[in-house]
C-alpha cells in the first residue's frame, strides 16, 4: 500500500514537474511571439530549419540571427532538421513548430524542401549552409526538388564552402603542394549523401597523382562514422604525411589520428587538413603550424544573415532590382596556423558567442543596396580582417 | 454503500485505462486552452490535419503491433521494413507508373519477414527480439547499398498523384477501417484470443491445444502487412524515400503502446485501443508544444516525463519494479 502511494507520489511529482516545466519553457509572445528568446517585434517569426542541435557553431549562428531579427523586428525560433535530411522528417519538423506568424523559413537541410514550400506555398524560403543539391543538380535522382528553383518565393542559397566538389579539390591540393607534402591520405563521406565531396575526393586523387603525390589505397569513404584506425594500418598509411577529411574531419577523422599517433599506427608528423569545428580547448591547442590540424576550413557564422536580410527584404517587398534567386559558394575561414585560430577564438562569434564580434554587422546589412554588394560582402569575409 | 463499492472496484480494475485515456483527455484539454493565450490553436484544418499526417503512420503501425506486443514479443525491424518498402514502393512506381508492384513485392517481403521474425523465436528457442533485430540489421544494410547504388539520399516519384495519401479524410478513413479489422481479429477470431492467451501464459497455452508456431506467425503476419500500409502512408506524403525513411519507428511504436496502457509482459489486458490513445498522445504532444512556445529541443524532455508519468501510474507488478 505505502509503495503504491509512493508511485502515485512520484508520479505527481512528474506532472507537476512537466506543468513547470511546460509553462517555463513558455515565453510571453508579443506581437507574433518568441519561443527562442529575442524581443518585442511585430514582423512575424522567422523559422531556422537547422542542421544543427549544438556546439559553437550552432550557439553563435543563433545567437547572431535572434541580433539581427530583433534589430528588423522579427522574432526568432529554430526547429532541427531530421538527422539524416530524410524529406518526411524535415517536413514534419517544420509543419510541428509551424504557428501562425511565422513568415520566413531559413532551410539548411535540403531534403524535402519541394514539399515544404508546397505545404506552406505563402511563406518567403531561403537556403542556408547548405548547396541544396536537390534543387540544383544536374543529376535528375539527386534533384528531387527541382521544381523549387522556378518558385517565386525560393531566395536561392549561400552555400557551406565550394558548391562545385572541384573547387574544393583545386583549394586543398594547393595548400598540399605548398606544404611538400609527398603522401596523403583522403577521406570522404559517401557521394550518394553528398556528391559534391565525391567529385571533390575524385578530382584531389587526381591533381596528387598528377603532382606526384602519393595516395596510398586510393580515397576512402566513411559512412557517417569515424574512421577506423586499422585504417592507418593498410600498407602506406603509416607514414602519410597528411590526412585530408573532406567529411568534417574533426569529428570523423581527428580523434583517430590521435588515438593512432598513441598506438604507434601512424607517424607523428601525420597532419590533418580538414574542415569543420568545435571548441574544445585540446582541439583549438592543436591547430596550426605545430598542430595535428594543420589546415581547418569553416564557413562563418554571419552567413547565416545572407538568408535573414533576404527573407526581410522579401518580407516587405523591398528586394533589390537586381536580385536573382541563386546558390553561390560561401567564403571561408581558413584557418592554418596559431595565430588564424587565435584570432578566431578570441574575436569572431565563433569563440565568443557575441554578436557584437560579428564581422558583418546590421548596419553594414542596411548600407547595401544591391544584390551584387550584397554577395560580395558576404563573399569578402575572411580570417585576415580580423588579425 | 454498495454502489460506492462497485465504483471503487470499477476504478481499481480500470486504473491503467483511466491512466492512459487520461493523459490523452489531459493533453487535449491543455493544448485546447492553453494555445489560444499565445493566439494559436490546435483545432483549426491546418493543425487537425498536421496532426492526422503525425499520428497516421504510427498509428497504423501500433495497431497492428498489438497483435505482436501481446504475445509479450517486439520487432524491432519495424524501421528497417519501412525503410527497405518505401524504397521498393518509389523505385517500382518509377519504373512502371504504378504503386501496385511495388505494394505487392512489399507485401511478399513483409510476409517471408513475419514468418521468419515469429517462426525462429519460437524454433530456435531464442528471445523473440533477436530475429528481428536481425532483420533490423540486414534490412538497414539493403537499403544503404542500394541508395549507395542509386547515387542518392533519397528518392522521390515522379509524374503521380500521390494526393490520396496527403488527404486528412482518407487517413482517418484507412486508420478506422485497419482498427476496425484489427479489433475484429483480435477480439472476435481465435486468432487474437490465442495470442492473448499465450502472451498471458505461452506453457498453459500450449497446454491447452495452442499450436504457438502457428498463431506467432501469424501474429507477425498480421503485422507485416500493417506495416507495409503504413510504409505507403510514409512514402506517400511526400512522394519521397529515403536511407534514414522509418528510422526509430520501433522505438516510436513501442512508446506509443506504452503511453496507451499496453502491458509489454502482453497478456489479457492487451487492447487495441491502447496503440491509439498512445499514437494521438505523442504526437498531440508533438504538435501542441511548439504552440505554447516549448523550444523544439524541450519537447524531448516534457515527452519523457509525460511518458514516466504515465508508465509509473500504470504499472501493475505488486513491487512496482518496472518493466511491467
Amino acid at each position: 500500500m505505502k509503495k503504491n502511494v509512493l508511485k502515485k507520489v512520484l508520479a505527481l511529482v512528474f506532472v507537476l514537474a512537466l506543468a513547470v516545466g511546460t509553462l517555463a519553457g513558455c515565453e510571453k509572445k508579443t506581437d507574433g511571439g518568441s519561443t527562442d528568446g529575442g524581443s518585442a517585434a511585430n514582423g512575424g517569426t522567422i523559422m531556422w530549419l537547422s542542421n544543427l542541435s549544438s556546439g559553437p557553431q550552432y550557439e553563435a549562428q543563433k545567437a547572431y540571427a535572434e541580433y539581427l531579427c530583433d534589430q528588423m523586428g522579427y522574432d526568432f525560433k529554430v526547429v532541427y532538421g531530421d538527422s539524416q535530411n530524410d524529406p518526411d522528417g524535415n517536413l514534419q519538423a517544420v509543419k510541428n513548430g509551424m504557428t501562425s506568424d511565422v513568415v520566413g523559413l531559413i532551410l539548411s537541410q535540403d531534403g524535402g524542401v519541394a514539399n515544404i514550400m508546397e505545404e506552406y506555398p505563402d511563406l518567403w524560403v531561403v537556403g542556408h549552409n547548405s548547396d541544396f543539391n536537390s534543387i540544383y543538380s544536374d543529376i535528375p535522382q539527386v534533384a528531387t526538388s527541382a521544381s523549387v528553383k522556378d518558385n517565386e518565393k525560393w531566395l536561392g542559397t549561400l552555400a557551406d564552402g565550394h558548391i562545385d566538389g572541384n573547387d574544393t579539390a583545386q583549394q586543398m591540393f594547393d595548400y598540399i603542394k605548398a606544404q611538400g607534402w609527398k603522401s596523403v591520405g583522403i577521406v570522404s563521406f559517401p557521394g550518394f549523401a553528398y556528391p559534391n565531396l565525391q567529385v571533390a575526393s575524385a578530382k584531389l586523387v587526381e591533381l596528387c597523382e598528377a603532382a606526384g603525390i602519393q595516395v596510398p589505397g586510393g580515397a576512402v569513404e566513411i559512412m557517417f562514422q569515424p574512421l577506423e584506425e586499422s585504417y592507418f594500418q593498410e600498407a602506406g598509411r603509416g607514414d602519410l604525411d597528411a590526412v585530408v577529411g573532406l567529411c568534417a574531419g574533426t569529428s570523423f577523422v581527428y580523434p583517430t589520428l590521435l588515438q593512432a599517433k598513441a598506438d604507434g599506427l601512424c607517424a607523428e608528423k601525420t597532419k590533418l587538413v580538414t574542415s569543420g569545428f568545435d571548441s574544445d580547448p585540446s582541439l583549438i591547442a592543436d591547430v596550426g603550424e605545430n598542430g595535428t590540424i594543420a589546415y581547418l576550413s569553416i564557413s562563418p557564422n554571419e552567413d547565416i544573415a545572407y538568408g535573414l536580410t533576404l527573407l526581410d527584404l522579401a518580407i516587405k517587398g523591398e528586394l533589390y532590382d537586381d536580385f536573382v534567386s541563386e546558390r553561390i559558394d560561401a567564403a571561408e575561414y581558413v584557418i592554418d596556423s596559431a595565430d588564424d585560430i587565435n584570432a578566431v577564438m578570441e574575436m569572431t562569434m565563433m569563440g565568443t558567442v557575441d554578436p557584437e564580434d560579428a564581422q558583418i554587422s546590421y548596419e553594414d546589412l542596411q548600407a547595401i543596396t544591391s544584390f551584387a554588394d550584397l554577395q560580395a560582402l558576404f563573399l569578402g569575409v575572411s580570417v585576415d580582417d580580423i588579425k | 454503500m454498495k454502489e460506492k463499492k462497485s465504483f471503487g472496484k470499477w476504478l481499481k480494475e480500470h486504473k491503467m485505462d483511466i491512466a492512459a485515456y487520461g493523459g490523452l483527455v489531459i493533453c487535449i484539454i491543455i493544448f485546447s486552452i492553453v494555445p489560444p493565450m499565445f493566439g494559436e490553436s490546435i483545432w483549426t484544418a491546418e493543425k487537425l490535419a498536421n496532426l492526422m499526417s503525425n499520428v497516421i503512420v504510427l498509428a497504423l503501425l501500433s495497431v497492428g503491433a498489438v497483435f505482436v506486443y501481446s504475445l509479450g514479443n517486439m520487432d524491432i525491424s519495424v524501421g528497417g521494413q519501412v525503410r527497405v518498402y518505401a524504397l521498393l514502393m518509389v523505385l517500382f512506381a518509377n519504373m512502371t507508373g504504378s504503386l501496385l508492384p511495388g505494394i505487392l513485392i512489399s507485401l511478399l517481403i513483409a510476409v517471408v519477414v513475419a514468418i521468419i521474425n515469429g517462426a525462429a523465436g519460437q524454433l530456435l528457442r531464442i528471445h523473440s527480439i533477436i530475429p528481428s533485430l536481425v532483420f533490423m540489421m540486414v534490412l538497414g544494410g539493403i537499403s544503404s547499398i542500394a541508395y549507395n547504388k542509386i547515387g542518392s539520399r533519397n528518392i522521390s516519384i515522379t509524374g503521380m498523384d500521390l494526393g490520396f495519401f496527403k488527404s486528412p479524410i482518407a487517413m482517418v478513413v484507412v486508420l478506422v477501417a485497419e482498427v476496425v479489422v484489427i479489433s475484429y481479429l483480435f477480439y472476435f477470431t481465435k486468432f487474437g484470443k490465442n495470442a492473448r492467451a499465450i502472451g498471458a501464459n505461452p506453457i498453459a497455452a500450449e497446454q491447452s491445444g495452442i499450436n504457438l508456431l502457428k498463431y506467432k506467425v501469424i501474429c507477425y503476419v498480421i503485422f507485416g502487412i500493417t506495416v507495409v500500409i503504413a510504409s505507403m502512408f510514409k512514402m506517400g506524403y511526400t512522394g519521397a524515400a529515403s536511407d534514414s525513411t522509418g528510422t526509430g519507428f520501433e522505438m516510436d511504436v513501442m512508446v506509443a503502446l506504452i503511453l496507451g496502457g499496453m502491458p509489454l509482459s502482453g497478456g489479457m489486458r492487451s487492447k487495441v485501443s491502447c496503440a491509439i490513445v498512445g499514437s494521438f498522445t505523442y504526437s498531440i504532444l508533438a504538435i501542441g508544444l511548439p504552440l505554447i512556445g516549448v523550444p523544439t529541443n524541450t519537447t524531448f524532455f516534457v515527452k519523457a516525463l509525460v511518458f514516466i508519468a504515465v508508465v509509473l501510474i500504470t504499472c501493475r507488478k505488486k513491487d512496482g519494479v518496472l518493466p511491467r
